[in-house]
């Protein structure tokens, strides 16, 4: 009896073993991507959420009664909400950067320039973070976060370039498959127009129409650059210039639709006879 | 019937009898019975849970899987009533094919990355009565 017992013991055990080690090994496979840190910083974003509204009671608290024990609470939870501050920033510059890194339609010069400089804004915050610890009074933590503020008008600025040029770099892509069907259908309707079995103004005018389009579309593309590059640090509303440029940017993308669309004529065009 | 006749007759050392044995050894066996059924049934039951849960992953990853956006049937098919030479024209048919990709394509694209704008920070930190 001991025997079977000692059977089904080692029967469970393999068991357990079989179902529970595969999947372990599957999530250490999972690779840190711009997924995986984005989920990272919405996770920051809630603990940050929840130690802000407790930073509020806590100071509500204290300007109200004054008392020690409130003194101390609401340093130790201005603290900790300035702490997660920190990590929200970091986690979210760590998330802007893989989403840079999964783009294809930048150039290595300007990719390389963004990543520098969003390096170089990374260890500022965990800086930052680390010198919450040694505030000792709650007139410190005022002046750390003040300091916070005035790095995080740089930060914002840079969040926004970087993200006008993950969108600039999606616009980019689709440019350049554009442009290559606008030649491959050049080539077509050049050897059209050598044998003589079809006449080819019609299509060649569709053609033209597209490249006009094209030309407009890095016109505006032009624009929402440079409204991203003249962005300062002292503007009270970054946001809305940041929109007017993500708005340029998607009139930018309806040219290349409308491009897309004329070089649906020019096929339509050629396969149907004179 | 007890009697002097039967001098040897001890009563404390009654021969046992057989099926009053078998009971008590069955008795004995019982725990181990109940500890068995029990193991049994909680590797039954790990065991129907894990599958369970490795075919729930299976539909998850199903579920989650990019599938092609299904096609209208109403789309409106391009007619070609007189065809020119170049109708069937591979090299034409395959640009056009890649035009109509990149179409798609256009149109799925996200221009507004919304969830990765600058997240919204209280910096603005002060101890004073308003």
């Amino acid at each position: 009896m001991k025997n079977l017992s000692k059977i089904i013991f080692i029967v469970f055990s393999f068991s357990l073993l079989f179902f529970l080690l595969p999947q372990k090994s599957y999530s250490e496979e999972k690779i840190f991507d711009a997924d995986r840190a984005f989920q990272d910083y919405l996770y920051n974003t809630n603990l940050y959420r929840q130690s802000h509204s407790e930073y509020i009671i806590a100071r509500e608290s204290y300007l109200k009664y004054q008392t020690l024990t409130s003194k101390n609470t609401a340093l130790e939870k201005t603290r900790l909400m300035l702490k997660n501050q920190d990590e929200v920033t970091r986690t979210y510059l760590t998330a802007l950067r893989l989403k840079l890194a999964e783009v294809s339609g930048i150039t290595n010069y300007g990719q390389n320039v963004l990543y520098l400089r969003l390096d170089d804004e990374i260890p500022w915050f965990q800086k930052h973070q680390q010198s919450l610890n040694s505030a000792g009074t709650i007139e410190d933590l005022v002046s750390l976060s003040e300091d916070g503020r005035n790095q995080y008008q740089k930060t914002e600025i840079l969040a926004y370039q970087t993200l006008g040029a993950i969108l600039t770099s999606k616009q980019n892509v689709l440019y350049e498959e554009i442009t290559q069907k606008i030649k491959d259908l050049k080539e077509k309707i050049g050897e059209i127009r050598t044998k003589g079995d079809k006449n080819t103004s019609l299509a060649e005018r569709w053609l033209l129409e597209a490249e006009n389009r094209l030309t407009r579309s890095q016109e505006k593309q032009f624009s929402a650059q440079q409204l991203l590059a003249q962005m300062k640090t002292n503007d009270f509303n970054k946001n809305e210039s940041y929109n007017k440029a993500q708005f340029t940017i998607e009139e930018s993308h309806q040219y290349l639709k409308e491009a897309n669309s004329y070089l649906k004529e020019v096929v339509r065009e050629l396969k149907n006879a004179d | 019937m007890l009697t002097e006749n039967n001098p040897d007759q001890n009563f404390e050392n009654f021969p046992e009898i057989k099926e009053a044995k078998a009971i008590r050894e069955k008795m004995a066996k019982k725990p181990l019975i109940i500890f068995v059924s029990i193991f049994a049934f909680v590797l039954v039951a790990f065991l129907s849970l894990a599958i369970f849960m490795s075919f729930n992953q299976k539909n998850l990853t199903l579920t989650t899987k990019n599938q092609p956006t299904p096609t209208s049937t109403m789309e409106l098919k391009e007619e070609i009533t007189s065809p020119s030479p170049y109708a069937t024209d591979a090299a034409l048919l395959k640009t056009e094919e890649e035009i109509k990709n990149l179409d798609k394509k256009l149109q799925e694209t996200d221009l507004k990355e919304s969830k990765l704008n600058p997240p919204v920070l209280d910096w603005d930190i002060k101890f004073e009565k308003n």
